[in-house]
């Protein structure tokens, strides 16, 4: 029985899968996907030990284990929590983790500018889409936000502290991707800055890659920045033969008609750089700074778009809808989504005058839409013409 | 008059120094313990109950057990001399005056654990006792205490003392194992816990200066004995640091029977609140546990006399008790004001805090400010809402427990004196030059009859 992998049982928010030993709660989570994964700041997959700091992963662990089923007394950051065998994880179904995760999010927004008009970053900042989900309207800070001096580090990157979250994982690029680290965190708690000492500028074939694991707008790449929106700008994928033998040579151009604007790595739909091989696929500064031409690079065609982030939410090719867990999270209860009224009642149909209708939608009504929206042709979901 | 094990001797003239240490009976425990077996030593300080001095109170006995014991790894024993609590200078005094019986119980707990690497990680501030403690350990290994195959044993051992940069946070025992390696001071993530992989990812066990202390009265005496003082699950004597507003403010060892309105009025203790003043309230052990009135800290809410001991100060948990903690007690009279007690706390929070994960960071800085506000006259009915509701989410959402210290002086204050802060709220000019005084604090609580 040598060949048989052993793998452990674990049920988050009513969903069970099966994980090899070893593997987090939040992997394990990002394996059934959806609103299910909680949000992850600080951690990367690809970065040794990154993660357990910005505390917006947090779970409750409702039993520990088959073996030991007793409940963990705090929330665990779910990033560097290993799952056990008949481990029961609560995220969105618990309340004391929302409840948290909300005050995580308003202790990140508290210093952060709120600018993100005029942030270079905005539209595929992690911390916007964090704000989207858990933020709230106002602010209950009523105090002069924390600002830094701005530092020179060099002619590609851009640092700009003021809206830095503190994640450490520029840090762990330094260390674990380019020969020697020269920037790191100065000084400490809510003064700690980055900084290369004495402002000394990063330059590394490598250093580029701290940009693409920067979560905000603390780390912009100069050679992009304020030339475009990135909405605005078409991603494709690009490859190249990179003399650089660390170096992947597969990228993501970020197009505005034949022009190159921007080089970055690939994504995943975590936001993170994407594996070949088993092997994270940064890219070297050349790639990225100096090929800014579509004759430099293979055009494989149009990049696949994660619905995360401003950038995808609408008009690109290949949008990726993310996994729908909803239904299984509700233990197979489906309500309606507030969108689906429109199907259902007549009120917003303009064929239908409004005295015709007898009353308002009721919930029988639901029990008859999914005929009704059969016979129109639409999808049930979100009211959308099926293609 | 108590019992005293650590102290007993701290008067005698010269008992710094080796010669009079020895001659006053210093390192009998180590003769006696390189005869034992390491684990008949775990047994011993099992079975005397001692509990961690640092603050938590963790069964010290139980802690060393659980160090691994991998075959070809070193392991280490770390006294954490990072004494930075405010309120607390307990191992302060016991390092500056009988530095060798800190050096005497590290020699057996190294032997126990099989450390023949020690470390004392002592605070920068401290940077005299720094030269009392090399003394000691190299009088101690000129007698052949130290250094290769102790008095024949086999057993090697040699501690050297590092001194921290001035890091509240590197008192957290993974921050200070990371302070130790030459890293910046960040508390690690656990699991994995010390025990099993520590410093330079060994086996590490982290205790505090007065609880390696007490391992020498233990081996001397045995365990058992050393469990028939005190009470209950609070064995042993105690080092308390009395300070603020009394007639003898210093270290005291108690032996944890007394209750703590004799350990403030007796004039064996800290005789009394000084002109006539009257006790307001009152942080036992150390500045991060709940600050108490006057009237829960001398009775519990049961009505029963409060006593200086873990159970009996932790009594009714977090809503009417309070904790041991270090053993750092600071004690307020009626002239104070605990608004402005809370904001001087709550700023050497934020000051203190490392900024690595967000609660704290963020959540410390905003409640210096907002009391800061409160102090000042500017503050609004609603801030103190705000208080409440920012110090819940910061406590037991950060890695280490600075984000819990840090919430709990501000939970307290406005769970006990809470009326003090509506004062200040509601009287913005009067609050900046007198103060809300002793008001209801010391009156009697009203128990309620159980049939």
């Amino acid at each position: 029985m040598a060949d048989e992998i052993k793998t452990f049982k674990v049920t988050i928010d009513n969903i069970t899968i099966d994980v090899a030993p070893g593997t987090t709660i939040l992997n394990a989570a990002r394996q059934i996907g959806g609103d299910v994964t909680p949000p992850a700041m600080c951690y990367y997959s690809k970065l040794e030990g990154s993660g357990g700091k910005c505390r917006t992963c947090l779970v409750e662990v409702a039993a520990g284990s088959t073996a030991d089923p007793r409940p963990m007394p705090k929330l665990m950051a779910s990033c560097r929590t290993t799952v056990m065998d008949g481990m029961v994880v609560k995220n969105i179904t618990s309340e004391k983790v929302t409840d948290a995760r909300n005050g995580v999010v308003e202790f990140l927004l508290i210093n952060h500018p709120l600018d993100c008009p005029i942030c270079d970053q905005a539209g595929e900042c992690h911390l916007q889409d964090l704000g989207y989900d858990h933020g709230k309207a106002g602010t209950r800070y009523e105090f002069k936000r924390r600002t830094f001096e701005k530092e020179d580090i060099g002619p590609y990157i851009q640092l700009h502290m003021t809206r830095c979250i503190l994640c450490y994982r520029c840090t762990y690029v330094a260390d674990q991707i380019t020969d020697k680290r020269v920037h790191g965190i100065l000084d400490r708690g809510d003064h700690a800055e980055i900084s290369t000492y004495i402002s000394k500028a990063i330059e590394n074939d490598f250093s580029g890659n701290m940009i693409d694991v920067c979560p905000v707008g603390a780390l912009t790449d100069k050679t992009f920045r304020f030339k475009n929106r990135v909405w605005f700008t078409k991603p494709v994928d690009a490859h190249r033969a990179c003399e650089n033998p660390k170096c992947c040579g597969k990228a993501t151009l970020w197009l505005r008609g034949d022009e190159v604007f921007r080089v970055t790595a690939r994504k995943d739909e975590w936001g993170e750089v994407q594996s070949y091989d088993g092997k994270p696929g940064w890219i070297c500064n050349t790639c990225r700074f100096d090929k800014k031409k579509t004759s430099n690079w293979t055009v494989e065609g149009l990049s696949t778009i994660s619905r995360h982030s401003v950038i995808g939410a609408n008009k690109y090719a290949g949008l990726e809808m993310p996994n729908d867990t909803i239904k299984k999270v509700l233990n197979g209860r489906d309500p309606k989504l507030l969108m689906n009224i429109h199907n259902v009642s007549g009120v917003n149909n303009p064929n239908i005058h409004l005295s015709e209708i007898d009353r308002p939608s009721h919930k029988d009504d639901f029990a008859k839409s999914g005929e009704f929206v059969k016979g129109e042709g639409e999808s049930t979901q979100w009211g959308l013409p099926k293609e | 008059m108590s019992r005293k094990l650590l102290l007993e001797k701290a008067h005698v003239e010269n008992i710094r120094l080796y010669d009079v240490y020895r001659r006053e009976g210093g390192y009998r425990s180590v003769e006696k313990a390189l005869k034992m077996a390491p684990a008949d030593i775990v047994e011993e300080v099992k079975k005397s109950g001692l509990r961690g001095r640092g603050g938590a109170g963790f069964p010290t006995g139980m802690k060393w057990s659980f160090i691994a014991k991998p075959e070809g790894v070193p392991r280490h024993l770390v006294v954490n001399a990072d004494e930075s609590e405010p309120g607390t200078f307990k191992d302060r005094y016991l390092m500056e005056f009988i530095p060798h019986i800190l050096i005497e119980g590290m020699i057996v707990s190294s032997f126990a654990l099989g450390s023949n690497v020690s470390y004392i990680y002592i605070r920068g501030e401290y940077h005299w006792i720094v030269d009392i403690l090399e003394q000691a350990i190299a009088e101690a290994k000129h007698n052949g205490f130290l250094g290769k195959n102790i008095l024949g044993s086999g057993f090697d051992c040699e501690i050297y003392v590092h001194r921290g940069a001035g890091a509240y946070i590197c008192g957290e025992e993974t921050a200070l194992i990371e302070s130790l390696e030459g890293k910046r001071g960040n508390p690690r993530i656990k699991p994995p816990f010390p025990a099993v992989k520590g410093a330079w990812e060994r086996p590490t066990v982290v205790n505090n200066v007065e609880t390696i202390a007490a391992v020498v009265p233990i081996i001397n005496d045995g365990g058992e004995e050393y469990a028939k003082i005190g009470v209950g699950k609070s064995t042993g004597t105690k080092l308390m640091s009395a300070c603020g507003n009394l007639n003898k403010p210093g270290v005291y060892e108690i032996d944890m029977t007394i209750s703590v309105e004799e350990f403030i009025y007796s004039d064996e203790y800290c005789g009394g609140i000084p002109n006539g003043r009257k006790l307001k309230a009152c942080i036992p052990g150390g500045s991060s546990v709940p600050i108490l009135p006057a009237n829960l800290l001398l009775t519990t809410a049961k009505g029963e006399k409060r006593l200086m001991n873990y159970e009996s100060l932790s009594d009714g948990g977090f809503a009417t008790g309070s904790m041991m903690g270090s053993g750092g007690f600071i004690v307020l009279d009626d002239n104070q004001c605990v608004v402005k007690h809370t904001y001087t706390l709550a700023r050497f929070y934020r000051h203190e805090s490392c900024g690595q994960c967000s609660p704290c960071r963020e959540g410390t800085g905003w409640m210096e400010k907002i009391l800061l506000n409160i102090e000042n006259g500017k503050g609004k009915m609603s801030d103190i809402d705000l208080l409440w509701d920012i110090q819940r989410k910061i406590e037991g959402n950060t890695i280490c427990p600075l984000g819990d210290a840090a919430a709990w002086p501000v939970a307290a204050a406005i769970r006990h004196f809470r009326d003090e802060f509506e004062w200040h709220v509601k009287n913005p000019v009067e609050c900046l030059t007198s103060n809300y005084g002793l008001a209801h604090y010391a009156d009697p609580i009203h128990v309620p009859v159980v049939a």
